[in-house]
This record gives C-alpha cells, sequence and structure tokens, in this order.
C-alpha cells in the first residue's frame, strides 16, 4: 500500500440500506493521487449508489469517507464540490435551456462566487452594457475546457439539442469547470459508439494528465482495463477484489461475480 | 406626476397596472430557482399593514414607509423560505397557499389595523405612480442584470435541475432562500404601494385570487425572460380595459345597420362579450388565455424570442 499521503479518498467500512436490502455492505477502498481508479460489478453492485454516498447525494448508514485527510460525512454535496469533488451522473443530467458555454459557466460559478451575497453585490456593480470581470475570465475559462473536450465549436448549442456522446463529454466539461482534484465519472462511455468510446479513452488520460484523480465507474471492459491503474469489483454492495487490472483478470471470484454475463474481461 | 398630462381614469389604470408588474416581478425572483409561489398576494398583504402602520398609526412619511413594508415582507419570507426549501411543486404550491390564508386569518383577527372591518384612512399618497414606475425601472435592471450573471445562469441551473446544480458547487439552499425573500419584499412593496393608492385594505383584498392573477401574468408573458413578467403584467391588466375600448368603437355603428334580425342579435352578443361590468367578459379572457396556452404554451416571450430580438443578432446579420 503506498503511503497516507498519497491517498485522494479513503471509504472506511462504509454502508447503505434501503429497506432491508444492503446497496452497500462494509465497504472500504483507497483511492491512490494521480490514479485511475476503476470501479466495476455486475448490474445492482451498489457502484452507483458508492458514487452518490461519495457526492453527497445519499447520506451513508454507518462508515466514513475520508477526502484527502478530511472527513466527509454530513456535509452537502455542494460543500464537497468545493472541496474538490466532483462528478458526472450515469444518467445525464444537465441544464437542457442552457447553452454549452452557460452550462460549463455554472460549474464556474463555486469557485468565482463563495457567497450568495458576493454575487448579489457583483449584480449591482457592474455598469450597464457591461460584464463583470469575472464573468469574462469565466467565460475565458468555459471556452477553454469546452475546446479541451473537443466542444469548442458548439458553445452556442443548447445542452438539450447536442448528441449523446456530446452531453456526454458536457458533462464532464461542467465536472471540470468545478476545479476538481477527484473526479468521479458515472459510466462515461454509456451509450457511445466505438469511435467515440476511443476518444474518450485519451479525453480521461488528459485529465488524469492534469493531475486529477479518477474514479470511473464502467462497463466496458476494454476500456476499463486499458486504463485503469487499479481496479475495485463490487458485487450485491460488497468489495469481492481489489487489484491492478492483470490481477483482475486472473480473479476467481471476479470471474464469478460475472459468470454467464457476456463479458470479456 | 402627470397631473395635467392624463386624466384621472387613465391615470389609476396605470397605477394598477405597475403595482401588477411589480407583484408578477415578485414572482417571478422564487420561480427563477424554480419555486411556484402561491404566497405572493400574502406578503403583499403584510407589506401593505406594514407601511400602513407606519404612516396612518407612527406618523411615518411614505417615502420610509414603503422600504419598511418591503423588509417586514423579505424577512418573513425568508423564514418561510426554509420550510420551503425541503418541498417541490404542489406540495409547495399548497404551502404557500396555506401561508396566505394564515396571513388573512391573522389580518381578519387583529383589532389594531381594524379586523374584519378593514384597515380605513390610509394616508393618500399622491405620487403613488411616480414610485411605481420608478420602482419598476430599478426591478428591471436589476432582473436584466441578473440574468446576465453568474447568480442568474446558477438560479437558472437549480430551476432545470437542482440535484445536479447542488452537485456543480451551487450553494442550493443560500440561493433558493435569497430568491424566496427578494420575492415576499417585492411583493411587500408592491403591496404597500397598492395600500396607499387604495387609502382602505381589508383581509379580502389580497385574497388567493390575486396570487393566482400575479402566477398568469408571469406564465403569459414568459416566465424564462426577465422581460416576460412585465409583458405578462402588461398585457393581461389592461386586455379588459382594451376589450372595453373595443365596445366603445362597436357603439359608434349606424343604428341603421343594426336595428334588424339577425343583426341586431349580433350586435347585442358582441356588446355583452366586450361589456367592462359584464361578467361575459371574464368569457373573452379565459378564451384569450386558453388560446395562448395552446398557441405560446411557454409565454408570450421566451428565451429564444428574446435571443431573436437581441442586438447582437442584428449585429451580426449587419455585418
Amino acid at each position: 500500500m503506498p503511503n497516507k499521503l498519497g491517498i485522494c479518498l479513503a471509504i472506511d467500512r462504509l454502508s447503505k440500506r434501503f429497506g432491508g436490502f444492503y446497496a452497500l455492505n462494509e465497504v472500504s477502498m483507497g483511492v491512490v493521487k494521480g490514479h485511475i481508479h476503476a470501479l466495476i460489478g455486475p448490474n445492482g453492485a451498489g457502484k452507483t449508489t458508492l458514487f452518490n454516498v461519495v457526492s453527497g447525494i445519499l447520506s451513508a448508514d454507518s462508515g466514513g469517507i475520508m477526502f484527502e485527510g478530511q472527513p466527509l460525512n454530513h456535509s452537502r454535496p455542494s460543500k464537497r464540490t468545493l472541496l474538490g469533488l466532483a462528478r458526472t451522473f450515469q444518467n445525464i443530467r444537465l441544464f437542457p435551456h442552457l447553452t454549452a458555454l452557460e452550462t460549463v459557466m455554472v460549474g464556474e460559478h463555486c469557485r468565482s462566487y463563495h457567497s450568495v451575497l458576493g454575487a448579489v453585490s457583483d449584480v449591482f456593480r457592474q455598469l450597464p452594457f457591461q460584464e463583470a470581470r469575472e464573468e469574462r475570465t469565466m467565460r475565458a475559462n468555459a471556452i477553454e475546457l469546452l475546446e479541451f473536450l473537443g466542444l469548442a465549436d458548439k458553445c452556442n448549442a443548447k445542452a438539450a439539442d447536442l448528441s449523446y456522446g456530446d452531453q456526454r463529454k458536457l458533462e464532464m466539461a461542467r465536472a471540470l469547470a468545478t476545479q476538481p482534484r477527484l473526479l468521479l465519472l458515472d459510466e462515461p462511455a454509456a451509450g457511445l459508439n466505438p469511435h467515440e468510446t476511443e476518444e474518450l479513452d485519451a479525453v480521461i488520460t488528459r485529465i488524469r494528465d492534469r493531475g486529477i484523480t479518477i474514479i470511473l465507474v464502467e462497463h466496458d471492459m476494454r476500456l476499463v482495463m486499458g486504463i485503469s491503474d487499479q481496479i475495485t469489483v463490487l458485487n450485491f454492495g460488497t468489495k469481492i477484489a481489489e487489484g491492478n487490472p492483470e490481477q483482475i483478470q486472473r480473479d476467481p471470484a471476479v470471474v464469478e461475480a460475472y459468470l454467464g454475463e457476456d463479458v470479456q474481461l | 406626476m402627470f397631473g395635467g398630462l392624463i386624466d384621472n381614469y387613465t391615470q389609476s389604470i396605470l397605477i394598477f397596472t405597475g403595482i401588477n408588474i411589480i407583484a408578477a416581478y415578485s414572482f417571478f425572483a422564487p420561480f427563477k430557482t424554480g419555486q411556484v409561489s402561491l404566497g405572493q398576494a400574502g406578503f403583499m398583504a403584510i407589506g401593505a399593514y406594514a407601511s400602513a402602520i407606519m404612516t396612518q398609526k407612527m406618523g411615518l412619511p411614505f417615502a420610509l414607509a414603503l422600504p419598511i413594508g418591503g423588509v417586514v415582507a423579505g424577512v418573513i419570507g425568508v423564514i418561510v423560505g426554509f420550510p420551503a426549501l425541503r418541498i417541490k411543486g404542489v406540495y409547495l404550491l399548497l404551502l404557500t397557499l396555506g401561508l396566505s390564508e394564515i396571513i388573512q386569518v391573522i389580518i381578519l383577527s387583529w383589532d389594531y389595523t381594524g379586523g374584519a372591518q378593514g384597515f380605513r384612512n390610509i394616508p393618500f399618497n399622491r405620487h403613488t405612480m411616480g414610485w411605481c414606475f420608478g420602482l419598476i425601472v430599478v426591478l428591471m435592471i436589476f432582473f436584466a442584470r441578473l440574468e446576465r450573471s453568474s447568480l442568474g445562469r446558477a438560479m437558472d441551473s437549480i430551476q432545470q435541475d437542482e440535484t445536479a446544480a447542488e452537485a456543480m458547487g451551487v450553494d442550493v439552499v443560500r440561493t433558493k432562500l435569497f430568491a424566496f425573500g427578494t420575492g415576499a419584499a417585492i411583493a411587500g412593496l408592491a403591496g404597500a404601494l397598492f395600500a396607499h393608492q387604495t387609502t382602505y385594505v381589508d383581509s379580502t383584498t389580497f385574497n388567493i385570487l390575486l396570487s393566482i392573477e400575479i402566477l398568469t401574468f408571469v406564465v403569459v408573458g414568459g416566465g424564462s425572460t426577465c422581460w416576460g413578467p412585465a409583458v405578462g403584467a402588461f398585457v393581461l391588466t389592461l386586455l379588459p380595459q382594451l376589450l372595453r375600448t373595443f365596445r366603445d368603437a362597436l357603439e359608434l355603428t349606424p343604428v341603421s345597420w343594426t336595428n334588424f334580425y339577425p343583426m341586431n342579435r349580433i350586435y347585442d352578443f358582441f356588446y355583452d362579450f366586450l361589456d367592462f361590468e359584464n361578467a361575459k367578459r371574464l368569457i373573452a379572457f379565459g378564451v384569450i388565455l386558453i388560446v395562448m396556452m395552446i398557441v405560446r404554451p411557454d409565454g408570450l416571450l421566451t428565451r429564444d424570442s428574446m435571443r431573436w430580438l437581441s442586438l447582437a443578432r442584428w449585429r451580426a446579420k449587419r455585418a
């Protein structure tokens, strides 16, 4: 195990129950800074639940989450985003009527204005027919991010009008706009064609190269095995294996969990 | 103001149009964060009573009583905003509806302000017109800037997907509270202006029908741009007056054209239809509303129509 300083996210015996059903049962895992850490498992294994608990949308029944040495329990999702933890959604959740540029600028909002009152006073301070200085830098950053993800030509398109693949990219751009140090990607390749998946592979690697740690939930095993540094396998809310791609591919418990499914590990 | 230029009747119509526009903006502020409130008439009542107590009982000038009315309504709005944070949609409608019922009952049973007999002898403010339109200009500038600011975008994002907005670091709780409180304060200002124009208010003045009317202004005008509420309130307040003008025009038709069957029946029908005092006018109003909702469900002005109208587009076209 790497030393404690290198740990970005530490999950300690996390449990989440829905009624009598354990979506997560005492799951522990550590994510090393700078790694692409994949989270795999059959449908209903609890991967998305884990994401929702880590990002604060659901609260855990027991267990603890440490992000860069700070405990995260009970803080609201927006507070966690301020700490440097961003996510995308499995079922795309964009703001349908905002343009791509505006969507990314919403992500930047929390970095430009630390309080609502600050943002309100900016509404009053700006001169007529002129925009605030923050607005200009925010727009420049947003355009840069859209270029980074190859969406530069779709700046003024409404989020709802974008293609499925572009919507996934826009979700990533919006998450990156919050300047995260840990990015949770929930099935970014779902619904993409092989060519788009290849592009995504490159994009995820480039995001990692910016020094952002990534946790990736994904069903596309070729993508996962190709780019992950570390893989955690969940089944029925329990961790059944952890290791690098070679170890996981050889692990009998993983093969068992996927038995009968048409998955090439 | 404008005393010599327009007669009293026109002036009072313009004043109530102005108050309606302000009330429409009071609905628009929380609506921008996805909160639909049927309590705006209640907040108007708070503003009206608070400011009237200041002028009539305490003897303060209107210029001081007006902001006090707004602040009192705003503070109560923020307090009510806390439970309103947790609930959405129909349930929020019911909560705000309940709030305005509570306010009505308190007013009805509060002897200090006249109870069921109503609050009488509120000092008449001769300058309501100036205050009204000054305030509208300030509100329009504020909301126009809000629309182009980061805060405005954050509000839009909350309206469209609250969970995603929260996950992107938008402080949903404070932003929604700010919006709800601002809406309540603006409603309080509208109520204060109203009370000092009519000089008499009671528990039935600010009833649920008024709240629904305010909602209609924004829905008809368009809730996605800052100009929608003003246009909606303007059109819907003046529409009955316009129908009345049509009736007056109808009276100009020569009698020889309409004094035989079936023209006399047709004439009578339209005359009744457009009569200001006649219930059938409300039918015309209702028909127009229904047609509106079918033809333009997003309101008269939408984000797209504003983009179409924008200066930038015309500049780009010419270049």
